[in-house]
């Protein structure tokens, strides 16, 4: 006959065990519980962790972007209003300069303008070299030993590296601009051509504007009049050849020359001369400035001398004052374009503390729930054991 | 027909009766011995007198005392029982070296990423010295973690040693018991009857011993039990036991492995043999997940400080005078181990010494190698890969070098395998072979070398700069440094001839002279090359679009090799693998290296418990079926005492009725 035979001492055995076994699941689901993490070392979920790992890199690496774009953006919002406090100045000489023109003025009364034009001036040149309260320079492009702008003989001079020095981020985010081009580089003239009194005392040209841009050459031109004993004429010259002679001339009327069109005022003399350029991108603010400052000095200059002056300061500054507002521009702009940057970092950070979480996060309600029949189970095991070792022959066998 | 016949009967009966007893109490008594065998005395009839009237039945004889044991299901026990202790000893190791490498801020990965992101603070201001003295903290950081991590792996290899020794003593303290009691057995053979308890003790012995290593059993004639390990070798033969030892692997020092002593000769056991046990366990451990775990982490380590040391070569420090970046980091070398057993010269050193030179820390892989002379072409080598157990050929080059070929598909891999060059001082012999650790050393020697704040090279070299009557809408994207060969005081003058990206260079040193001039073209995406440097464009250049790349004026305001720095966090430089037509194909970067190292160190921890729970399972099994053959069931004894108690009364009563007979007897002689 077989019977199923059981040893007392290995059912006692198995038995603890399985009470060992469940109290060890149990303390690893409190574990669980308590850190709130499913995975706790790298073994609980080998795929989980690496994810996680990664996910919490990403973190990390955002937090520092959004330093980098909180630098740039401290720049840019210094940029933007130190171009803002430059084109106020801008404008402020551009009253002063059209008050200037005011042909009932005397000497001294325009000297006068242009020692508040000098002031000015000054303070351009303090702008240009405003810092960023870290030690550098908001308009030192790529750098500058010290101050980039400095006063020299022959007018200012950008000692910086020209391009812009840019955080570390995906896309180019600036921590500074290029002084050069900005404050020395404007167009000169009306920003195709520049007019230019080359000796006359008895008329001015104004600074002209383009008509037909297709029929643009890059040559020189000259306008030589002749006057004196009939109706004054001038001729027009191509790169020192003649073009056309003899033409009438009526002071204000406008001329045009190969799609451009300017005008003269006043009375030309004999041999007065008038120069067409073509525009290069060498305008200094301060150049321009110091000019105009030099020219309503000088006294007994004259009505058509100031005039041509006042014409020729105003369109400079026009054009500097148009180069420091397209700055001021793309500061604006890229502070737009921070804030954007900002908000995709912050949806990258949450995406990646969200992915962390999924990885690694303990599901609570799951837990507690096989927490309880975890306890459940190791209850019923405790007190099986209890009964089933009261059961034994021993125990009613008389003496 | 005697009364004495009856008396003799009532005798045998009692005497019977009393061993069953005897026997039951003795069970009982040892119901929790662990290794007992559940006893029953065996009983037979005495046979039968015969008489004129019938065969008349002479009483009961004990014969022997049988144990209840089945030799396969010990067996079957004591093999599962073995396997379980090897899983058991692997997952208790792994689950040790999981702690060396925590996930989370605690961990590698962490303190390598928060040294990258930390350059992003010297971008933002390249001047200011706090955030340099930031990096240089986490630089230590990143050091420190390295090195600890190192040195805690050192410290379970040196674990692994001292429990191979303490188990290796258990091993021939038991198998010098065990043949003590082959002794005792085998002289108490003649007895004709067999010693119940010595042969448990014997049995219980083997099976600690299989604990310890996998052992194979042959029961001899004179029934002493001899005892093989290792596929045969023996440990016990009769009453004669070797002795096991625990020695340095001739072929890596740093390695123990067992050896066992042979009439005063001591010979390595082959590992692979060794299948079961704890020492089994260790062993596997130790060849197996340290190694694997030294070598990834060495390779992160050596990888990471190549990278980072290269990029700090390529820039500008701030001192006075500016100059080239010293390293930030230095590792562990890369060692060559020759085997024990290499040709000596006269002084007992080795003929022989190889050194590795490694060449492009980024391409290093997380594995050891065994360099053998290759027996088909002498003055050639075979190196093999003992991660993949790739082959590579290593044939001289003539100039003192050597060539490697990929033997599987014959692939030229250059002058260097992997990132490392192999040289030799002596002439190997045919038979020497050399164990190679070019990163296995890295991580526990890891240091930060720069003290100096102003020692971090913040700055490009050479700045570019647009020309300022550019007509297209190019920008300068970034300028990097790609190789040493940059010459910093050579001005570099670009000329877009058209507006299709063609252009024409000239490179001018500081007295003006033109060194160099060439020309190319610019496609959208493509950096300009030229003197080892990479120009990145954005926007497109118009004709006569110039730009200018002269040396930086200003270091102390130039980040540009501070943002290559932060670009090392998406560069995969980790293993990078060198591909047959000589491109180099990518790895990992910093933190994916360090993921999946913990990823694979968890796999490895996770497999292992699985087996050692499935293998105590099944341990636990046929010990139960062990158990259920062999083990007491205390009721069972019970009855049987009951049992055996009624018969003795019985039977002494059958001798009081034969006293009362045999004193009828004698009243009726005595009258």
């Amino acid at each position: 006959m077989s019977v199923e035979r059981i040893s007392t001492a290995h059912a006692y055995d198995s038995a603890l065990n399985n009470l060992m076994s469940r109290q060890d699941n149990l303390t690893a689901t409190q574990e669980q519980m308590t850190s709130g993490k499913r995975v706790i070392k790298a073994s609980d979920d080998p795929t989980a962790a690496a994810r996680a790992e990664r996910a919490r890199a990403l973190e990390d690496r955002t937090t520092a972007s959004e330093r980098a774009v909180n630098a740039s953006s401290n720049a840019m919002t210094l940029t933007e209003s130190a171009l803002g406090d430059a084109g106020e100045l801008m404008q402020q000489a551009r009253e002063l300069l059209v008050s200037a023109g005011d042909a009932s003025y005397s000497d001294a009364e325009r000297a006068s303008k242009a020692d508040a034009l000098k002031a000015i001036r000054d303070q351009l040149l303090a702008v240009a070299n405003r810092p960023d309260g870290q030690g550098g320079y908001i308009f030192s492009g790529q750098g500058s030993g010290g101050a980039p702008f400095v006063d020299k003989p022959g007018g200012v001079a950008f000692q910086g590296v020209g391009g812009q020095v840019n955080v570390a981020s995906d896309e180019p985010l600036p921590l500074t601009l290029d002084g050069g081009n900005i404050w020395l580089a404007a167009n000169t003239g009306n920003g195709v051509f520049v007019t230019k009194n080359t000796n006359s005392s008895n008329a001015w040209i104004d600074a002209g504007r383009v008509t037909a841009p297709d029929q643009l050459t890059s040559s020189t031109y000259d306008i030589q009049f002749s006057a004196g004993g009939g109706p004054t004429t001038y001729t027009v010259l191509k790169d020192g050849n003649p073009v056309s002679s003899g033409n009438a001339f009526t002071s204000g009327q406008q001329i045009t020359v190969d799609g451009m069109s300017f005008a003269i005022s006043g009375q030309p003399a004999n041999g007065d001369d008038f120069q067409l350029t073509p525009s290069t991108r060498s305008l200094s603010v301060f150049d321009a400035l110091d000019n105009a400052v030099k020219q309503l000095s000088t006294p007994d200059q004259g009505g058509p001398k100031v005039q041509q002056a006042v014409q020729d300061s105003i369109r400079n500054i026009d054009q500097c004052a148009s180069q420091i507002s397209s700055a001021r521009s793309f500061a604006g702009t890229t502070l737009q374009r921070l804030d954007g940057v900002k908000g995709r970092l912050d949806a990258t950070e949450l995406s990646a503390q969200t992915s962390r979480s999924n990885a690694e996060d303990l599901d609570m309600v799951k837990a507690l729930s096989s927490f309880n029949s975890q306890q459940t189970g190791y209850q019923a095991a405790l007190q099986s054991y209890a009964t089933i070792q009261k059961l034994s022959l021993f125990n009613y066998l008389n003496a | 027909m005697t009364s004495s016949a009856l008396m003799s009967i009532g005798m045998r009966a009692m005497f019977a009766n009393y061993a069953s007893m005897q026997t039951t109490g003795h069970n009982i008594a040892n119901a929790q011995t662990p290794g007992y065998s559940r006893q029953t005395v065996e009983l037979a009839t005495s046979g039968g007198q015969q008489t004129g009237a019938g065969f008349f039945g002479k009483g009961v004889d004990v014969v022997t005392v049988r144990r209840a044991t089945d030799q396969f299901l010990n067996t079957q026990s004591q093999v599962a029982s073995s396997m379980a202790a090897m899983d058991d000893a692997r997952s208790t190791n792994l689950q040790q070296l999981e702690t060396v490498f925590p996930p989370g801020d605690t961990g590698m990965g962490a303190a390598v990423g928060t040294f990258m992101n930390s350059f992003v603070d010297l971008a933002n201001s390249p001047a200011d010295s706090s955030a340099r003295q930031v990096i240089l903290t986490n630089a230590a950081e990143v050091a420190d973690r390295f090195s600890t991590a190192g040195a805690q792996l050192d410290r379970l290899q040196a674990g692994v040693t001292q429990d191979l020794r303490n188990s290796v003593a258990q091993v021939n303290q038991l198998a010098s018991q065990i043949a003590k009691l082959n002794y005792d057995i085998a002289g108490l053979r003649g007895s004709g009857q067999s010693p119940n308890d010595l042969l448990d003790q014997r049995d219980q012995m083997v099976k600690q011993l299989g604990n310890l290593v996998k052992v194979s059993t042959i029961t001899a004639n004179d029934g002493s039990m001899g005892v093989f390990i290792a596929g045969g070798q023996r440990l016990v033969l009769g009453a004669e036991a070797q002795q096991l030892a625990v020695t340095p692997d001739p072929a890596n020092s740093g390695r123990s492995t067992i050896s066992m002593s042979d009439d005063g000769v001591q010979h390595e056991l082959s590992t692979d043999l060794l299948v079961g046990g704890t020492i089994s366990g260790l062993m596997k451990y130790q060849n197996e997940d340290l190694v694997a775990a030294r070598n990834q982490l060495g390779q992160m380590a050596a990888s990471v400080a190549a990278r980072v040391n290269q990029v700090q070569g390529h820039g500008i420090d701030l001192g006075s005078p500016p100059g080239a970046g010293d390293p930030l980091f230095a590792v562990g070398g890369p060692i060559a181990i020759p085997n024990a057993h290499n040709a000596r010269d006269a002084a007992g050193g080795f003929a022989s010494q190889v050194t590795l030179t490694v060449t492009d820390g980024s391409q290093l892989k997380a594995s050891d190698y065994t360099l053998a002379a290759d027996p088909a072409s002498g003055g050639s080598f075979i190196v093999t890969r003992q991660s993949d157990n790739v082959k590579f050929s290593m044939a001289p080059d003539g100039s003192g070098g050597f060539q490697y070929t990929r033997q599987s598909d014959g692939a030229a891999m250059g002058g260097s395998i992997d990132g490392f060059q192999i040289s030799f001082t002596g002439t190997p012999a045919a038979t020497d072979t050399f164990e190679l650790e070019p990163v296995g050393r890295a991580a526990i020697s890891m240091v930060r070398t720069l003290d100096d704040p102003a020692g971090i090279a913040a700055a490009s070299p050479m700045t570019a700069v647009m020309g300022v009557n550019n007509k297209g809408t190019a920008t300068v994207g970034g300028l990097s440094v790609v190789s040493s060969t940059n010459d910093p005081t050579l001005t570099a003058a670009i000329n877009f001839t058209d507006a299709n990206g063609n252009y024409s260079y000239t490179l001018t040193d500081p007295l003006g002279n033109v060194t160099a001039s060439g020309g190319g073209t610019w496609t959208p995406g493509q950096p300009i090359s030229l003197n080892g440097l990479a120009l990145d464009l954005n926007g497109v250049p118009g004709a006569g679009d110039t730009i200018s790349i002269a040396k930086t004026a200003h270091p102390e305001s130039n980040n540009g090799n501070a943002l290559a720095m932060v670009a090392l966090r998406d560069e995969n430089f980790v293993g990078r693998d060198m591909q047959i037509d000589g491109s180099v194909q990518d790895g990992e970067s910093a933190t994916d290296a360090y993921a999946s190292l913990l990823a694979n160190v968890g796999v490895r921890v996770q497999s292992a418990k699985t087996a050692s729970t499935i293998s105590a399972a099944t341990s636990e099994q046929a010990d139960q079926a062990v158990a259920n053959k062999s083990g007491v069931n205390l009721d069972e004894e019970a009855g049987r005492l009951i049992q055996f108690q009624q018969g003795y009364q019985a039977a002494a009563k059958v001798l009081q009725v034969a006293q009362a007979i045999f004193d009828t007897l004698l009243q009726m002689a005595g009258h």
